[in-house]
């Protein structure tokens, strides 16, 4: 990858503890800190924040309305530069996209003028897959998420649900060991968001991918999350850790709720959110 | 179907939307009333025209009547002036279209690959459209001359800024999150621009077009105006010099129709280009 400055080095440091027992972590955050210009005003937006996503890991981000979580989010992808603080993908700080991270928005940003396979196509034909090779790879993902029969269909006639299913096979067609979600169910009703968690959830788990949630919505973050990361207000810190432990079994979202740590869970972390009308 | 078996699971799948679809016969007979009201509208225009002009010479003379204006369509149909003049025009419209949308599309398409270009060419633009092309009319028949040519270059002038600003419009108004979307997913400039920036810029470069149908055919008139042997204007003018009022309005059928043929032209264009914009 292009612009690693003497990775090794600068990580081996700040990994030790950590590379003991899982070899590479897929992402590090260390002290990250973003502010914006405003009117000649200097706004921060993330105070000094710091995280880790383990593989296979599930990691949800919860915080207070407008608390910086877009912008951390972008800030991870390398479509922001932080002002301080560094960021580590595999244990190498890079300049740019990092490689195998997949990345998705509450807004499904389907192209129109493509029909769902198209869409699903679009990483694959970016990075330069054989035709033939992406149209199977993008259908069998398509058929995964319960859109066998829809694959030529223009976004424009399928459903909230279904564009949305449409973008998380856009994403994972593309095997990214890593994925970044920014509240990607909050537009959808409770019975599609359901839905699509489960698979989710299924399709992360059973690839063995890490997921970083960002979301709005408690009962998603707990039923889906291995841990929740509960932010401040701005500037964005970290205010609490949650280990959610639900059990083994983990991609039955309705099942999760039954529990009654669940609950606790949603509870606790509501408390923290501090939440008051304003 | 609403459940499919997977493994045995009962599992929902999404329904697309379905628009519950209006009769076709309901949408046509909703068509066929506007085109009746349309056709007796007009009928009733040319009616009242033919009655007045009809019971006043003077009034004839200064409006022309609509048997008058057809029948000087007839004659010109018959000697093939008109459709000498209709093919010249035309030719000079067309071409002065293709090119300034062409180079108007690609500049302002362009320009959306540096924002520091765009913002230095951005007042000489400004400048450029401005001007009323009219204007530039003398020193174009100087350039060119005064056949086909200078009413091409009239035409070009009329179209290619309006070209550029829409379809720069177009390209810049592509959402943001989605560029980042491209980005993520590892595409290079050029991807973005082909794959995304073009397309996504085709509503706009389409308004553009048929807005432009106009224009080109003002330039193309305008050039004939000035200096010409023959074409659409050229008739217009000589008939407006000659006060044959009904030739000028016959001549202008003419071009109305011209404008209304290429405007039908584009939009099947456009039709033939985004598929996915016919299904909603």
């Amino acid at each position: 990858m292009m612009g690693q400055k003497n990775g090794a080095d600068v990580v081996s440091t700040a990994l030790t503890a950590a590379t003991n027992t899982v070899p590479v972590i897929p992402l590090i955050v260390e002290r990250v800190a973003k502010s914006y210009e405003v009117d000649g005003k200097v706004v921060p937006v993330i105070g000094d924040l710091s995280l880790s996503l383990n593989k296979g890991e599930i990691v949800s981000i919860v915080g207070p309305s407008g608390c910086g979580k877009t912008t951390l989010l972008n800030t991870l992808c390398g479509l922001l530069a932080p002002d301080s603080g560094r960021i580590h993908w595999y244990g190498r700080e890079i300049v740019g996209q990092p490689q195998n991270v997949g990345y998705m928005l509450q807004k499904d940003l389907l192209l129109p003028w493509r029909t769902a396979l198209n869409n699903v196509m679009l990483g694959l034909e970016i990075r330069g897959v054989a035709a033939s090779e992406a149209v199977d790879r993008s259908r069998a993902m398509l058929d995964q998420l319960g859109l066998h029969g829809f694959a030529d269909h223009y976004p424009s006639t399928l459903s909230g649900g279904m564009r949305q299913r449409v973008a998380l096979a856009r994403t994972l067609v593309n095997e990214p060991s890593v994925l970044l979600l920014d509240e990607p169910f909050a537009s959808l009703d409770f019975q599609n968001k359901l839905l699509i968690e489960n698979d989710t959830a299924k399709l992360v788990r059973e690839g063995g991918r890490s997921l970083l949630l960002i979301t709005h919505d408690i009962e998603e973050a707990v039923s889906l999350a291995d841990r929740v990361i509960v932010l401040s207000k701005r500037p964005t810190q970290v205010k609490a850790v949650y280990d959610i432990d639900l059990g083994t079994e983990r991609t039955d979202m309705m099942a999760m709720r039954d529990s009654r740590d669940f609950s606790q869970y949603v509870r606790r972390i509501w408390a923290d959110l501090d939440v008051v009308l304003q | 179907m609403t459940a499919d078996t997977d493994n045995g699971i009962d599992r929902v799948i999404p329904q697309p939307l379905r628009l519950p679809a209006r009769p076709r016969r309901q949408k046509l007979r909703a068509m066929s009333v506007v085109l009746a009201t349309q056709i007796a509208l007009l009928a009733l225009l040319l009616g009242f025209w033919e009655y007045v002009t009809g019971n006043d010479k003077q009034a004839a003379f200064m409006f022309g009547s609509p048997s008058a204006i057809f029948g000087f369509l007839g004659r010109m149909a018959l000697d093939g002036s008109l459709w000498r003049d209709t093919y010249v025009t035309g030719l000079e419209t067309l071409l002065g279209f293709a090119i300034g949308n062409l180079f108007g599309t690609l500049i302002g398409l362009l320009l959306w690959y540096s924002r520091f270009v765009s913002r230095v060419v951005e007042p000489f633009v400004i400048a450029l459209g401005s001007i009323p092309i009219i204007a530039l009319a003398p020193i174009i028949i100087i350039w060119f001359g005064t056949g086909l040519i200078s009413k091409v270059a009239m035409s070009t002038l009329s179209v290619v800024i309006v070209a550029l600003v829409t379809s720069y419009k177009g390209a810049t108004g592509v959402d943001p999150d989605q560029i980042n979307l491209m980005r993520t997913l590892g595409a290079s400039k050029f991807q973005i621009f082909r794959k995304l920036v073009v397309p996504a810029s085709l509503t706009d470069i389409f308004a553009g077009l048929k807005l432009t149908v106009g224009f080109a055919l003002i330039g193309a008139i305008v050039g004939e105006f000035m200096s010409s042997s023959e074409g659409l204007g050229h008739a217009i003018f000589k008939a407006g010099s000659l006060y044959i009022i009904p030739k000028v309005f016959a001549a202008l059928v003419a071009t109305i129709a011209l404008a209304l043929l290429l405007t039908f032209v584009v939009g099947r264009i456009e039709r033939l280009l985004m598929p996915w914009r016919r299904i909603q």
